[in-house]
């Protein structure tokens, strides 16, 4: 019986997956381009998967780069100012970032939909001109400065061992956010993301569940503005930009929205498109191939490339019959 | 002390000026909201392609760049039509979220595809009376300004004639008041919907022609924190109201320009957010709504 529970073709396919990313590296080998872009898929999975975690709680957010970028800045400033090891200030960037949350959180929790959308698209740009004027003294203003490498570029083979510490956080985070999702917890915030005044009847109180859900996916974003900035070495307000608070939407819409597997496969499918594009020259050519996507998408499968299979499943029953 | 009055004169109409701008996009985007209940963030992106119009024409056949707004708005009309019948028809009712994510992809479409032709370079073009003044009082106020402004007040002068004498306006405010009791009345909503969506393009477009004339740059990611902003004027002014988004436009524009002056140029963007976010603590459902849709 639970064996059978654990040989889904769905888990199989976990599996298949996690397995081709372990071995991955060896078949690429010294491509060091292949490597950047898998290093960077992963940074965004775990960033779209960040994101996408609001969606259960029924929140969205259009300006998560706010939370890339706060734990990109703590985490880079930690490390050039203290001099503490970057893996080390990745967790203090990422509960810097979750703190913010927190705050931003607390604004948002009586509002809905888009006017939360709004409110956290202004708040990106508020810290990003905070970090450009007020407190350019400590953030080197539009010039950015300088940071250390997660894995340092004297050891041979570093950034294999960089695609291996990236995917072991992803790893951790899927799986952080699978076991909530399964918990008390994650039923809680199913409630409220169906109804929360039903919710609120059943004896929930949404406020801190949505909160949690803020901070969490503050934190993880947090986490993985930290590992962006140690992967290139280098930091700069653009972390803020209105781009990369897009770029996990798309991704997890692609992929399907509230799902886990949604934001993971949107990564990988996106990426690849998105990088083959650029190969084939098509600079202006790919942004407009993924909105066409997008917009496809959202009208014809709305809940994304993961419905996919049972979509075909059911037209093929449906010729069937 | 004069000259002080007078620079503050001098930003005061450059709030005056820089609010047209936002009236016009607030209003199209209001009268939207009002019939479909939509929300487009991909409505900078109407005032981007009315730029990019001016600028094309202007530059092809060196007409006065004012009179190309018999231009621009007829195209944006035609393409807020198209977008409304491909894009957001289909998604109508699927919920707020989903028209939120598909002026995603269209921003990235509109984008992009300008700056294939145009490339994304910062551009500007000179107005013919770019070096006129007039002289009010201790002021001097460039003759732009002043035509824009005026432009500006006979578009909304049009526009509530046409929503409040014609037939085709008053079926677009039934529809607006009241959809079902609309459709009772033999409205065509959903043709009232095209139109309006049409209608909301063409006044961007309008935006956008006095945008390039008064001589601001622009490039083919301009559009969307103007369209972001155009938001919060309807969120601080109320939704669906016409009279808030114009006080709302005037507000936000005043607003920007005297913390531009106070604060430096980069807290222009930020203000207008600040102001929102201290609004929507306060009132979660706006200044003047009375939903929280």
């Amino acid at each position: 019986m639970r064996l059978a529970q654990v040989r889904t073709p769905r888990n199989l396919l976990a599996a298949v997956i996690l397995a081709l990313a372990l071995i991955v590296p060896f078949l690429v080998g010294q491509n060091l381009y292949l490597l950047t872009v898998l290093v960077l898929m992963l940074i965004f999975i775990i960033y779209s998967s960040a994101w996408n975690f609001l969606t259960f709680s029924g929140q969205g957010s259009l300006g998560h780069a706010a939370f890339l970028g706060l734990g990109g800045y703590a985490a880079s400033l930690a490390a050039v100012r203290l001099g503490l090891p970057p893996l080390l200030t990745l967790v203090l960037g990422g509960l810097f970032s979750a703190f913010i949350g927190i705050l931003i959180g607390i604004t948002c929790v009586r509002l809905r939909e888009w006017f939360l959308a709004m409110v956290t698209f202004g708040f990106a740009v508020i810290i990003q001109t905070l970090v450009v004027s007020q407190l350019a003294p400590v953030t080197g203003g539009w010039d950015g400065f300088a940071v250390p490498k997660i894995v340092p570029t004297s050891i041979p083979g570093y950034l294999v061992l960089e695609y291996y510490v990236v995917l072991l956080l992803a790893v951790l985070v899927l799986v952080l956010f699978y076991f909530l999702l399964r918990s008390r917890i994650g039923l809680a915030l199913a409630a409220i993301r169906e109804n929360e005044t039903e919710a609120r009847a059943a004896g929930i109180n949404p406020v801190p569940f949505k909160l949690f859900a803020f901070g969490l996916s503050a934190f993880v974003s947090g986490i993985a503005g930290g590992l962006e900035i140690f992967h290139f070495g280098y930091i700069t307000p653009e972390i803020f930009g209105i781009d990369l608070s897009f770029w996990p939407i798309i991704y997890s819409i692609t992929g399907g929205l509230g799902t886990l597997a949604g934001p993971v496969i949107g990564t990988i499918v996106v990426t690849l498109l998105w990088d083959g594009l650029n190969v084939l020259g098509l600079t202006y050519g790919r942004f407009i191939i993924i909105g066409i996507l997008l917009v496809l998408i959202i009208i014809f499968l709305p809940r994304g490339l993961v419905s996919l299979p049972g979509e075909i499943e059911k037209r093929w029953k449906r010729k069937g019959e | 002390m004069d000259g002080g009055i007078a620079v503050l004169g001098q930003v005061a109409f450059w709030g005056l000026y820089s609010g047209c701008i936002y009236i016009l996009l607030a209003t199209g985007l209001n009268l939207i909201f009002g019939v479909m209940k939509v929300v487009n963030f991909a409505h900078g992106e109407f005032l981007m392609l009315g730029t990019y119009i001016t600028f094309f024409f202007f530059v092809l056949s060196g007409f006065n760049p004012y009179l190309l707004l018999f231009l621009s708005i007829p195209i944006l009309i035609g393409a807020g039509i198209i977008v409304e019948r491909l894009c957001f028809r289909p998604i109508l009712g699927t919920g707020k979220l989903n028209e939120i994510f598909i002026s995603l992809g269209l921003i990235y479409i509109f984008q992009n595809g300008v700056a294939m032709v145009f490339t994304d370079e910062w551009r500007s073009m000179k107005s013919p009376f770019a070096d006129l003044t007039i002289a009010v009082g201790p002021i001097q106020l460039p003759l732009d300004y002043i035509i824009i402004v005026a432009v500006t007040a006979i578009i909304l002068v049009c526009l509530s004639v046409f929503l409040n004498r014609t037939t085709t306006g008053k079926a677009i405010r039934a529809s607006s008041q009241n959809r079902k009791g609309a459709m009772l009345m033999g409205i065509n909503v959903e043709r009232m919907d095209m139109l309006t969506f049409g209608i909301g393009a063409g006044l961007a477009g309008a935006a956008g022609t006095l945008w390039a004339v008064s001589g601001q740059v622009f490039n083919p990611y301009m559009g969307s924190v103007p369209a972001i902003k155009g938001f919060a004027i309807i969120i601080l002014g109320g939704l669906g109201s016409i009279p808030g988004a114009i006080i709302g436009g005037l507000a936000i524009g005043m607003v920007e320009n005297f913390t531009a002056f106070f604060l430096g140029g980069s807290w222009k963007d930020a203000i207008s957010f600040i102001l929102l976010i201290v609004v929507l603590l306060v009132k979660p459902t706006g200044l003047f709504g009375e939903e929280g849709e």
